[in-house]
């Protein structure tokens, strides 16, 4: 497993756009660009939807509209996260997959802040039909807030390992 | 002035608290994705590219109170990490056009935050509108951007 792993980022590696990301002065700002552009389109809808559940804020909308409405971009936006994620992650795959923080980072948090966020946007249907949300809903909404804080905190801590 | 800020004791405590600073970090990219991404949901909808059945003003209402507040955590945590290197961001060039850059797209998604109320009332979003929007999504690109050319042109971060 460990052996097909490293040959896989090996591969990466030498691929045009590992090569690109690594060695290219000006390629690298801008595939940070994408995966930050991506990052904020994400989150930012992820919030909106959790906050609502959570039942602060404007409450015109329902969770269970908002999940609709906001649920192309919110894709949209991951995608843009996962290709700009995929071409940093090619420019230097050995040393990703050997640092601790990125380990936790793809390893843990990120499977498990994705998971939360699909059933979370499931259930904002049926959680989100009246304005006043169900305490599950605003426990569900509080727990994708703090595991995707979980996500930058690893993310933070890759430089220092 | 900017190496006395960097020398001041909890400055440098911040700078030299690994945990401390890490924190700190989180809550800029936090709260910068966060405002960016409400932002940008609201300049799609003036467009016309997302939630058309929901209005313009509705989703303004929204969305703004809480990407202001986490405006106000990015200033506030990306002043806190300018601080800990002080001396050696204040003369960066690229760093002076990042946050001309905050400036200029902040006052952009201000008026578009008070266009919305107005356009919401109008039939169809004036062209106009879109145009505002547009270059607010725009703005915050270039800003991402240059955040991201620092330490590529200029070897800080």
């Amino acid at each position: 497993m460990h052996d097909t792993l490293v040959a896989f980022a090996k591969w990466l590696e030498g691929t045009p756009w590992g090569l690109m990301t690594r060695e290219s002065i000006w390629a690298y700002p801008f595939v940070q660009l994408i995966h930050f552009t991506g990052l904020s389109i994400w989150l930012g809808t992820n919030f909106a939807l959790d906050l609502r559940l959570l039942g602060v804020g404007s409450r015109r909308a329902t969770a269970a509209q908002l999940a609709q409405e906001l649920f192309a971009w919110n894709w949209i936006g991951f995608a843009i996260v996962l290709t700009g994620g995929f071409m940093l992650f090619s420019g230097i795959a050995t040393a990703f997959i050997g640092n601790i923080a990125f380990q936790w980072k793809l390893g843990m948090f990120v499977p498990l802040a994705l998971t939360w966020h699909v059933v979370v946007q499931r259930k904002a249907r049926v959680w989100g039909q009246t304005s006043d949300t169900p305490g599950i809903a605003r426990f569900a909404a509080l727990t994708e807030i703090l595991l995707w804080i979980c996500v930058i905190t690893a993310a933070v801590d890759i430089p220092n390992h | 002035m900017w190496e006395a800020l960097e020398q001041t004791g909890w400055v440098k405590t911040l700078g030299s608290t690994g945990w401390m600073y890490s924190t700190v970090s989180v809550t800029h990219y936090l709260t910068m994705f966060w405002f960016i991404g409400s932002v940008a949901v609201v300049d799609l909808r003036v467009m016309g590219l997302v939630a058309r059945r929901r209005g313009v003003g509705e989703l303004a209402e929204q969305l703004f109170p809480w990407a202001w507040i986490g405006f106000t955590f990015a200033v506030i945590s990306g002043f806190l990490m300018f601080a800990t290197d002080a001396g050696d961001w204040a003369p960066s060039k690229v760093f002076h056009v990042k946050l001309t850059l905050i400036v200029v797209s902040a006052l952009f998604a201000f008026i578009v935050q008070r266009g919305s109320r107005k356009w919401a009332l109008d039939p169809e979003i004036p062209r106009a509108a879109k145009i505002i929007a547009l270059l607010s999504l725009l703005l915050w690109v270039a800003t991402i951007l240059s955040a991201s050319e620092i330490p590529a042109l200029e070897g800080l971060g």
